[in-house]
C-alpha cells in the first residue's frame, strides 16, 4: 500500500469522497443558476469551464455531479457484488448438476463483453439512471461471481476444510469459520477496483444518452451535453472527462495497491558488498572442479553461502547434503554461474579443469560452460520446456555452441537420447515433454547435458519426486555418465541414504558453511560432526534398529542473516561448550580424506 | 477396522480396485506403493473424503493427517482454535492436554500457523486429529514435506502415541524404510490393488510378491561400515 | 472430442442468446410498440404494427417464428424506417469489424513486446524504477475508458492541431484516431498480462536450464519463454477481440463512425426495438464465434492444451 501509486490512489479517492459530501451544499445553487445572457459561453474568468445552453456554470456542475456519479457507481457495485456473490456461491450449495450449470453459465457470461450485458439490461429496464445502474451492476456480476467461485473452491478443496469435515464440523460452520474469513479480504479489496469500473461504465452509459437524463446530471451526462460543442469549446467536455478519469484512476490504483499489499511479503533492501576473498590455497592439479572460499551474498546482510571450498576429481560424485536453507543448492548454482539477481558471488576462484571460470572473457565463458556444464533439476517436467519438442531442446546446444547444422544437431540429439537408454529415440525426439514419463524426462535432461562433453554435472535433488524404482535407474545413469565422461559431479540431496549409496564423498553443509567432508562409506560409523551424526540417525534406513527412537535435532537452523560469531550449530548441539558459542571452529583435517569443523569432534 | 472390497473410480479410471485390508486394534499398518498406486486415494476413501463402493466395517471415528502441514491448517485460526475443532465443548485445559500429547508447549495455543515451523505444524495437525478421539488415524505421507532434521522427531511421536494411547493407524508412505520403522504390518499397493500384506519383518525379509522384491531392491541403502 | 464439446457449447450459447434477445422485447414493461411510436400514435397504426410483428400470437408461436426467422436471415424490420434489420447489419458490420480487428492487432503488437521487455528488465526485482513506472503507467492506461481516449484524441489531433479528421469514415487516415483510442487500454492490459506470465515462466527450471546451457539471451526469451507466456495471453487476446467489438460502440459514437454500434445506440434511444434486438443478437453471436474460434485455435496450437473445462 505504501507505493507511490497506492498513495496517489488513496489521496484521489479521499478527495472524491470529500467532494461528494461538500459539493452540493457549496456549489449547488451556482450549478442551478440559469443565466440566459451567459448561455453557451467558452472559458472565461467567471466561468473557468464555460457555461451550458442555459448559462449555468459548468465547473460548479462538474463539482456538484461528484455526489451523484459516486453514488450511482456505489449502487451499481453493490448490485454487481450481490449478484456475483450469490452466483459464485450457488455452485457449492446446489446439487452437483445444477451447480455445474450455474458455473458454466457464469463462465460463458464472463467471456461476454460487459457493455453488451449493460445495454441489454438497460433496454429492458428503460432509459435513465435506474436502467444504467442495473445494467452496469449486471455487467460486473459475472466477473465477481467467477472470483468468488474460484476463491471459495480453492478454500473448500483445502486440507484444513477436509480435516474439519472429518472432525464432524457442520457445513454451515465450515462456511462461517473457514471459507468466509479466507475469501472476504480478496473480495473486499476487489470492490475498490469494481467501483472504479462502474464509475467509468456509468459515465459511458450516460455519454451514450442511455444513463442519467436531464434535468439530472452526472459526469457522463455533462460529457454528453458538452461533446456536441467540442469543436468550438473543447473545455466544456474536458472538465467532466477529467473528473471521470481522475476518479476511475484513483479507485483503480488504490484497489491494486491494496490487493498487492495483501499478498506481497517485504523484500529486504540495501546491498551488502561481497565479502573479500580470503587468500586461495594451492590448486590441486588432479581436480576437475576446484572451488576456493566461495561466498554468496544477498542485499541486507543475507549470506547463504560462506567461504565454501570444494574439490571434485575426474569421475567423482560428491554429495552436498544439509537441510533446506543450508546453502547447498546456492553453492552449486554459484559454481555454475547461475545465482539469481540480486545475489552476488564473492571469493573464488572457481577452477574448471584448471581454468578460472569467472576470469574468462564473457564469450569464452559462455562457450565453455555451455558445452561442459550439465544440470539436472528436481522436477523433470519443469526443466523441459513444455512448448518445444524434446529433440529441439537438446539440439539447440549443438547449433548455438558447436556450430552444427540443424540436421547434424538433431542427429546428435537422437543419438544422445539413445545413449541414456530412451527407447525409440528418433520418435521420442519428435515428441513434447508431456508425452514422456517422469523417468524418461529426467533421462532426456541428462542427455541434454551430454550434447557437449560434460566436465561438471550439477544434479539438484534429481530423484526426489521420482519413484524408488525409477530413482534407482536415474542414479545408475548418473554414475555411468560421470565415469565415462570423467566429469566432476555435484549431487545435491537431503536424502542421506541416496547420497550414501551413490556418492564417493559427502560434503555436509550447515547454515552456509561446510561442517564436515568425508568419504561416503564412513557416513554411518565414521562421521565426526554431531550434526552429521544426527542427520544420519534422524531418518531411518532399511537397517535402522526398530527398538530405538530416532535421533531428533531440537531447535532450528539459523537463517542466512542470523549467523553469529561462534559455531552455528552450537545452539542445537548436545556437546556445545562456551568455546563453541564464542569461536567458530575451523574446518580441519580429521584423518584420511576427512575434514571436520567442530571443537568437540571425536 | 476392516475394509472389504473397496473400489474407487474416477470416471473411467479405477484408482482403487477391490481392496480388502484389516487394520487391527492398536496396530500400525503401513501402506507403501509408488505414485499412482492408489494409496492416497484409499486413505481418502477410508476417511470419507471420496465416494467409494464396497464395505468398511467399524469405519467411524477415522481422522486423517495430511502431507502438507502448510495447507492443512487454516491460516486465520489460532493453533488453539484449530486443535479445539474436534472437541465437543473445548476448554483451555483440553487444548493444553492435546498440545502436551504432541509435545508442544501450551503457550502455542494463541499463535497462528504462520509463526510455526513445518514440524510444529504437523504436530498441531496430529493434536487436532487426536481431539476427536479417533479409533483410527490415517497418516498420509506426513513426513515427506518435512526437513530431514525433524522427520525423526515426528516418527518418534507417531510411535509414542501408539504406545501411549493404543492408537490404530494406517500409515502411508512411499518410503519403505520409514514404513518399516514405524509399522507393525506392511501392505504393498500397486495399480490400485494390494499385492502383498503381512507382518513387517516378513514382508521386508521374505517378500512373497515379485513387485515387493523389486521395490525392496530399489531402496537406496547407506553403505555398511 | 474437445472440438465436439466446444461446438456443442457454442450451439447452447447461441440458443441462450436467441432466447435472451427474444425475451428482451417481452420484458420491456408496457407495450413496446406504443413506447416506440409515442402516446399520440393512432390506435389503428399501433394495432397494425402489432399484428405485423406477430405480437398478438401466443408466446411459443412467436418464439418459434423468431428463431425460424433468424435462422433464415430475417432479423425483423425497423419500427421507424421500415428497413429490414438484416440489411442494416450487412451495411454496418464491416465498418465495426475492421475497427475491432485492427485494434486487436495493434494492441497485441504493442502489448506483447512491451510486457516481455518489462518482465525481463524487472526479473527478480531488478530495476525497481521500471517496475513502478510500468505498473503505474499501464494501470492508469487500463483505468481510462476508450471513449475518453477518443475525446482526448479528437481534441488534440483534430480540433487543436487539425491534423486528422475529427469524425466519419473517409480513407485510411480516418482509421488512425478510432483505432488508437480503442487500442490503448487493451494494449496496456496485454502488456501487464504478458509481464505477469513471463515473470512466472522466467522462474521455472527450464529457463534455468536454458541459461545453464548458456543460450543467448534472445534465444532464451524469444525461443523458450515467449511461446509459453503467449498461451495465456492469446486466450485473453481472443476475449479482447470480443470486448473490442463491444467497446467500439462508444468509440463509434464519438467519431460518428458508421458502424453497428452507432446504429444500436440510436435504436435504443429512439426505442426502435427490433433494430436494437437484431443488433444485440449479432454482437452476441460474433462474440460467441470469436471465443469458440480462440479456444479451438489454442487447442490446435498448444500440444498439451490445458484449457480448463468449466
Amino acid at each position: 500500500m505504501r507505493t507511490p501509486s497506492g498513495l496517489a490512489g488513496a489521496a484521489i479517492v479521499a478527495l472524491m469522497l470529500v467532494l461528494a459530501v461538500v459539493g452540493p451544499p457549496i456549489w449547488g445553487d451556482r450549478a442551478e443558476l440559469i443565466d440566459p445572457v451567459a448561455a453557451l459561453q467558452g472559458v472565461s474568468a467567471a466561468h473557468p469551464l464555460g457555461t451550458d445552453n442555459l448559462g449555468r456554470d459548468i465547473l460548479a456542475r462538474v463539482l456538484v455531479a461528484a455526489r451523484l456519479s459516486l453514488l450511482l457507481a456505489a449502487l451499481a457495485t453493490a448490485i454487481g457484488a450481490a449478484i456475483g456473490v450469490v452466483l459464485g456461491t450457488l455452485p457449492s450449495v446446489l446439487p452437483r448438476r445444477l451447480g455445474r450449470l450455474v458455473s458454466s453459465t457464469v463462465s460463458a457470461l464472463v467471456a461476454f463483453p460487459g457493455l453488451l450485458l449493460a445495454m441489454f439490461t438497460a433496454v429492458v429496464a428503460g432509459l435513465g439512471a435506474r436502467g444504467a445502474v442495473l445494467g452496469i451492476g449486471v455487467a460486473l456480476a459475472p466477473a465477481f461471481a467467477r472470483l468468488t467461485q474460484t476463491l471459495a473452491a480453492s478454500i473448500a478443496g483445502s486440507d484444513f476444510v477436509a480435516a474439519a469435515r472429518m472432525l464432524g464440523v457442520s457445513k454451515a460452520t465450515i462456511v462461517r469459520r473457514h471459507v468466509l474469513p479466507n475469501i472476504a479480504e480478496p473480495l473486499i479489496l476487489n470492490l475498490t477496483v469494481m467501483i472504479g469500473a462502474s464509475l467509468v461504465g456509468l459515465a459511458g452509459m450516460s455519454f451514450l444518452g442511455l444513463g442519467v437524463q436531464a434535468p439530472g446530471y452526472d459526469w457522463g451526462r455533462l460529457l454528453f451535453d458538452g461533446f456536441a460543442r467540442i469543436y468550438v469549446n473543447p473545455m466544456v467536455a474536458l472538465g467532466p472527462a477529467f473528473m471521470v478519469v481522475l476518479a476511475g484512476l484513483g479507485f483503480n490504483l488504490m484497489g491494486e495497491a491494496l490487493a498487492k499489499s495483501a499478498t506481497r511479503s517485504t523484500v529486504p533492501k540495501g546491498a551488502a558488498p561481497a565479502a573479500p576473498a580470503p587468500e586461495a590455497g594451492e590448486a590441486d592439479p588432479e581436480a576437475v572442479l576446484e572451488v576456493r572460499n566461495l561466498t554468496v551474498t544477498f542485499p541486507g546482510g543475507v549470506t547463504p553461502v560462506r567461504e565454501v571450498s570444494l574439490t571434485v576429481g575426474p569421475g567423482e560424485i560428491v554429495g552436498l547434503v544439509g537441510e533446506s536453507g543450508s546453502g547447498k543448492s546456492l553453492t552449486a548454482y554459484a559454481v555454475g554461474g547461475l545465482v539469481p539477481y540480486p545475489g552476488v558471488v564473492g571469493g573464488g576462484p572457481v577452477l574448471l579443469d584448471g581454468q578460472d571460470v569467472h576470469a574468462l572473457p564473457a564469450t569464452e565463458r559462455r562457450k565453455l560452460l555451455g558445452t561442459s556444464l550439465a544440470m539436472v533439476f528436481q522436477d523433470p517436467m519443469a526443466s523441459l520446456n513444455p512448448a518445444l519438442k524434446v529433440g529441439g531442446q537438446l539440439a539447440e546446444v549443438a547449433t548455438v555452441h558447436q556450430g552444427a547444422t540443424r540436421a547434424e544437431a538433431w542427429q546428435r540429439a537422437v543419438d544422445r537420447l539413445g545413449h541414456v537408454r530412451i527407447s525409440e529415440p528418433a520418435r521420442r525426439a519428435r515428441q513434447h515433454p508431456h508425452q514422456l514419463s517422469g523417468g524418461m524426462r529426467q533421462r532426456a535432461v541428462i542427455a541434454m547435458g551430454l550434447m557437449g562433453v560434460p566436465r561438471l554435472i550439477i544434479a539438484d535433488e534429481p530423484t526426489t519426486g521420482l519413484d524408488v524404482t525409477v530413482q534407482r535407474e536415474i542414479l545408475r545413469l548418473l554414475r555411468e555418465v560421470t565415469e565415462e565422461s570423467a566429469a566432476a559431479t555435484l549431487f545435491i540431496s537431503h536424502d542421506m541414504a541416496v547420497v550414501g549409496s551413490l556418492c564417493d564423498r559427502v560434503v555436509v553443509m550447515y547454515a552456509g558453511r561446510v561442517v564436515e567432508e568425508l568419504p561416503a562409506d564412513r557416513l554411518v560409523s565414521g562421521a565426526a560432526h554431531p550434526y552429521t551424526r544426527a542427520l544420519v540417525a534422524s531418518v531411518p534406513d532399511m537397517s535402522a534398529d526398530r527398538s530405538l527412537p530416532l535421533a531428533s535435532i531440537p531447535g532450528r537452523q539459523p537463517g542466512p542473516a542470523e549467523v553469529g560469531e561462534g559455531c552455528a550449530f552450537a545452539e542445537r548441539c548436545a556437546l556445545s561448550t562456551d568455546r563453541c558459542t564464542a569461536t567458530r571452529p575451523p574446518l580441519e583435517e580429521h584423518g584420511k580424506a576427512h575434514r571436520v569443523a567442530c571443537w568437540e569432534a571425536s | 477396522m476392516i475394509i472389504k472390497g473397496l473400489t474407487v473410480r474416477f470416471g473411467a479410471f479405477t484408482a482403487v480396485d477391490d481392496v480388502t485390508l484389516e487394520v487391527p486394534e492398536g496396530r500400525i499398518v503401513g501402506l507403501v506403493g509408488e505414485s499412482g498406486s492408489g494409496k492416497s486415494t484409499l486413505a481418502r476413501a477410508v476417511s470419507g473424503l471420496v465416494p467409494y463402493t464396497g464395505e468398511i466395517v467399524d469405519g467411524d471415528g477415522v481422522q486423517m493427517v495430511f502431507q502438507d502441514p502448510y495447507a492443512s491448517l487454516n491460516p486465520r485460526m489460532t493453533v488453539g482454535a484449530s486443535v479445539a475443532e474436534g472437541l465437543r465443548r473445548p476448554t483451555p485445559a483440553d487444548v493444553e492436554r492435546l498440545l502436551g500429547l504432541v509435545s508442544l508447549p501450551p503457550q502455542l495455543a494463541s499463535r497462528y500457523p504462520r509463526e510455526l515451523s513445518g514440524g510444529m505444524r504437523q504436530r498441531v495437525a496430529i493434536a487436532r486429529a487426536l481431539g476427536a478421539s479417533p479409533r483410527l488415524l490415517v497418516a498420509d505421507e506426513i513426513t515427506s514435506a518435512l526437513d530431514v532434521s525433524v522427520q525423526g522427531a515426528v516418527l518418534n511421536l507417531v510411535r509414542g502415541l501408539r504406545a501411549e494411547l493404543g492408537l490404530s493407524m494406517l500409515f502411508i508412505s512411499h518410503n519403505l524404510a520409514v514404513v518399516r520403522y514405524v509399522a507393525d504390518e506392511i501392505a504393498v499397493m500397486r495399480e490400485g490393488r494390494v499385492v502383498e500384506h503381512g507382518p513387517t519383518r516378513q514382508v521386508v525379509e521374505t517378500p512373497a510378491h515379485p513387485y515387493t522384491r523389486d521395490l525392496l531392491a530399489a531402496v537406496p541403502r547407506l553403505p555398511a561400515p | 472430442m474437445f472440438v465436439l464439446r466446444r461446438l456443442l457449447r457454442f450451439a447452447a450459447g447461441l440458443a441462450a442468446l436467441m432466447a435472451a434477445t427474444f425475451a428482451m422485447i417481452h420484458l420491456i414493461p408496457g407495450d413496446p410498440v406504443r413506447a416506440a411510436l409515442g402516446p399520440q400514435a393512432p390506435p389503428d397504426l399501433i394495432a397494425a404494427r402489432r399484428a405485423a410483428l406477430g405480437l398478438d400470437d401466443s408466446l411459443v408461436r412467436q418464439f418459434l417464428d423468431y428463431v425460424g426467422g433468424v435462422l433464415a436471415g430475417d432479423f425483423g424490420t425497423s419500427f421507424l424506417s421500415g428497413e429490414p434489420v438484416g440489411q442494416i447489419v450487412m451495411d454496418r458490420l464491416p465498418n465495426t469489424l475492421s475497427l475491432a480487428v485492427l485494434a486487436t492487432l495493434v494492441s497485441l503488437l504493442v502489448g506483447v513486446p512491451l510486457g516481455l521487455w518489462a518482465a525481463i528488465r524487472t526479473e527478480n526485482g531488478r530495476n525497481r524504477g521500471t517496475e513502478v513506472g510500468f505498473t503505474t503507467g499501464t494501470g492508469a492506461a487500463v483505468a481510462v475508458p476508450e471513449f475518453l481516449y477518443s475525446i482526448a484524441l479528437v481534441v488534440v489531433f483534430a480540433v487543436v492541431l487539425g491534423w486528422l479528421p475529427p469524425a466519419g469514415k473517409a480513407g485510411a487516415l480516418s482509421y488512425l484516431l478510432p483505432v488508437a483510442a480503442l487500442s490503448i487500454g487493451p494494449a496496456a492490459l496485454i502488456a501487464r498480462l504478458v509481464r505477469a506470465e513471463t515473470a512466472r515462466e522466467l522462474g521455472k527450471d527450464y529457463v534455468r536450464l536454458a541459461r545453464a546451457k548458456r543460450l543467448p539471451a534472445a534465444r532464451v526469451h524469444l525461443g523458450h519463454v515467449l511461446p509459453n507466456a503467449l498461451t495465456a495471453t492469446l486466450t485473453t487476446g481472443g476475449l479482447l477481440l470480443g470486448g473490442l467489438i463491444a467497446g467500439s460502440v462508444l468509440v463509434e459514437s464519438v467519431f460518428a463512425w458508421p458502424g453497428l454500434g452507432m446504429r444500436m445506440t440510436e435504436a435504443i434511444t429512439q426505442k426502435d426495438f427490433p433494430v436494437a434486438q437484431g443488433v444485440i443478437l449479432v454482437y452476441g453471436a460474433i462474440v460467441l464465434v470469436v471465443n469458440t474460434a480462440v479456444d479451438l485455435a489454442l487447442a490446435v496450437l498448444d500440444p498439451k492444451s490445458t484449457i480448463k473445462e468449466s
